[in-house]
């Protein structure tokens, strides 16, 4: 059985009078690439400073590798990575200058040091760039370099706190590859982000947080099995009369139809043979559409669901 | 210790290379040395240093005068005074009943005079004579302004020796998690704060003492002011006066949110010290010592301003026990007030 790496109980935090925290809840894996997936402001980075006491909260508890956590477990930041939302490096050390001075506080040989600096400037790809202070680089090379701070020195547990904002799209490819790889390398991962697709693609299991609170955890297919929305048809008809809309809702599983412009989206819940249902649905009553397809949800339709709102990117 | 060592190499390349510190704390003192010489350079009292009088042979004066620094003897028989006054050989004679002659009148003819007021109310109190005390308190009474720019210079290495502030506040906003980003990621490794900290210290009395060498010399060489006689008394004031700067950082850095402000208050509390100990001009100082001279005990760039004047141009190490003391006492209060803020490890906000 893997072990539990890290435990997040009913934590509560408050700043002043904000709440960013309520009673929020977390577990991780050894090995899981775990999403925290949440819009602006649920307390996903608050939650991360928490857990890394650097923050002081209301109530709960944190415990990582089955220790609890506080400001002098120097032990178990040992085998902890850190890369921050902002970027946070020496402003006045080069690229591999600041690679460095992080892998020394964590990597005492000399040797290794060297290899694992070279391997985390490869990893991000700033080969070309190892002179450059900070300010000379562009944002997304910065937030490369933040990243390979953080995870040179092959830390077991990687937190990585939206490590792909403000990065071309190319870029992100390229860091969400070489986080793959870092979990396939055996660091456990905890990547923060409010991209729908990123966390889908990636991560093997995902919280979605709203609030400061945990709403659902699971594995994408999970989420998505939570919801009652199972699959979608988008039609676009050349016209179509308002009660035609209502008779549709008779047809089999239906349990909403949405009108987004030209587009029709029709909400099936579990059930089969939906697509070929509304097919005999438009044969019968004679109705001409331009284009018909069925569309798995997204999380986005799960916190659609969850919440009332939208997490678009 | 190689822990040490790397943290001290990289936290003295990030300050270094760090353009506005560089600028403040090496290239504008000695813009600063440079503006004084040039504005106040015609205050200085270049004969001040060799006061020629005459004395009658086998004096018995003699061996009061010799021990003043300034004053050079020469034996002059009565009969060859006009000619000597005349070439200029001598500023004033002294007979043995310490009657004074002189032929014009001018500084350095009121110096003497002063001096020798001052031999004869020691010997009315029955005191013993000690050359060296005539000088003491003869330079002390007298209207500063002609050794204006020896007391601008000692303020200048006063200050220069505080701006050990600038290093001090940048370490302790490195290390802080609630003042700047990097913190958040230094403070989630392993290495511990006051590792850091003591690291940043080290760095910044380094690089402040390399800077305050580089003023020095450029005064001493460039310059040519020669400011130093007690070098020992003097290391020792400059080395308090730079660990009271990198303390008085730590603590503004600490001490203060915003990081833009934080420069700007290290910059106007070091040169509102220095103004005060007349570095602007020896009037400020003068008029401090009359009115409110309890500032000038316990203003620190004073307490180095002064005792480096005393220490080297007086010889007199009378102030220097309680400045010492007040210097290390300032540094104490103030890392205890630093560590205040310093121990918290969490934050409530960051
Ligand atoms: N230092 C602070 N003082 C007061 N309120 C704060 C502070 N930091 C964060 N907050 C508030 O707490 C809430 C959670 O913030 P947090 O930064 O954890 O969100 P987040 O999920 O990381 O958002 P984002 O995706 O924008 O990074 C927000 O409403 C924020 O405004
Ligand atoms: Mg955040």
């Amino acid at each position: 059985m893997k072990e539990m790496i890290v435990k997040v109980k009913n934590v509560v935090k408050r700043y002043s009078e904000k709440l960013a925290l309520d009673h929020f809840n977390m577990e991780v894996k050894e090995g899981e690439i775990l999403g925290l997936l949440g819009p602006n402001g649920c307390g996903k980075t608050t939650a991360i400073n928490c857990i890394l006491s650097l923050l002081n909260f209301d109530k709960g508890e944190i415990q990582l590798f089955g220790q609890k956590m506080t400001p002098n477990s120097y032990d178990i930041k040992r085998q902890i990575g850190l890369v921050p939302q902002e970027v946070s490096v020496f402003e006045n050390l080069t690229v591999r200058e600041n690679i460095d001075y992080f892998c020394g506080l964590y990597v005492d040989d000399k040797n290794t040091r060297r290899r694992y600096v070279d391997e985390a400037i490869e990893f991000v790809g700033l080969k070309d760039y190892v002179k450059y202070y900070p300010k000379k680089l562009s944002g997304g090379l910065k937030r490369r370099l933040n990243i390979a701070c953080g995870i040179v020195h092959k830390p077991k547990l990687i937190f990585l706190d939206e490590p792909t904002v403000a990065v071309d799209a190319q870029s992100r490819n390229f860091i969400l590859e070489g986080i793959r790889k870092l979990n396939q390398e055996g660091s456990t991962i905890i990547y923060t982000t409010h991209y729908l697709e990123e966390a889908e693609m990636l991560c093997s299991r995902i919280i979605i947080m709203d609030n400061g609170k945990d709403l659902v955890s699971g594995t994408t297919e999970e989420l998505k099995a939570m919801i009652t929305t199972s699959e979608k048809i988008v039609v676009s008809f050349l016209s179509l009369e308002d009660e035609m809309i209502d008779s549709m809702h008779k047809i089999p599983h239906v349990v909403d139809i949405e009108k987004k412009g030209e587009d029709l989206i029709i909400k099936f819940e579990n059930g089969n043979n939906n697509l070929s249902n509304l097919i005999s649905f438009i044969t019968e009553h004679k109705l001409t559409y331009r284009k018909l397809y069925s569309q798995l949800p997204t999380l986005n339709d799960v916190f659609l669901e969850l919440t009332g709102r939208e997490l678009r990117d | 210790m190689s822990h040490f060592i790397r943290n001290c190499i990289y936290q003295g390349k990030n300050l270094f290379r760090e353009g506005s510190y560089t600028f403040w704390v090496i290239l504008y003192p000695i813009i600063l040395a440079t503006f004084f010489y040039a504005a106040f350079g015609g205050m200085m009292d270049p004969s001040f240093e060799d006061l020629k009088v005459g004395v009658e042979e086998n004096s018995g004066i003699t061996h009061v005068l010799e021990e003043i620094d300034f004053i050079n003897i020469y034996e002059v028989s009565k009969d060859e005074l006009v000619q000597k006054f005349e070439n200029d050989e001598i500023d004033a004679f002294v007979d043995d009943n310490l009657n004074l002659t002189v032929n014009k009148s001018g500084i350095n003819q009121t110096i003497i005079k002063e001096v020798v007021e001052q031999i004869k109310q020691t010997i009315k109190l029955n005191r013993p004579i000690d050359g060296s005390e005539f000088s003491v308190s003869y330079v002390l009474g007298r209207d500063q302004e002609s050794n204006s720019l020896t007391v601008i210079f000692y303020s200048l290495i006063a200050m220069v020796s505080t701006y050990g502030v600038f290093a001090g506040v940048e370490t302790a906003s490195l290390i802080q998690a609630n003042l700047s980003n990097i913190a958040i990621r230094i403070n989630s490794t392993p290495l511990k704060k006051q590792n850091f900290l003591i690291a940043g210290v080290m760095v910044s009395l380094l690089l402040n003492l390399f800077a305050n060498a580089a003023l020095l010399l450029f005064i001493n060489y460039i310059l040519k002011i020669h400011l130093f006689n007690n070098i020992k008394y003097s290391t020792i004031i400059i080395l308090l006066g730079n660990l009271f700067g990198v303390i008085l950082g730590i603590f503004i850095g600490v001490s203060n949110k915003k990081s833009s402000t934080k420069t700007l208050m290290a910059i106007a509390i070091t040169l509102l010290l220095s103004f005060f100990s007349g570095m602007m001009g020896p009037w400020i100082k003068v008029m401090i010592d009359k009115h409110v001279p309890f500032l000038s005990r316990v203003n620190p760039i004073s307490i180095m301003s002064n005792n480096l004047y005393r220490i080297n141009f007086l010889g007199s190490t009378k102030s220097l026990g309680e400045g010492v003391i007040i210097l290390i006492g300032y540094c104490i209060m103030l890392l205890f007030a630093s560590y205040l803020f310093l121990r918290r490890k969490s934050y409530d906000s960051i």
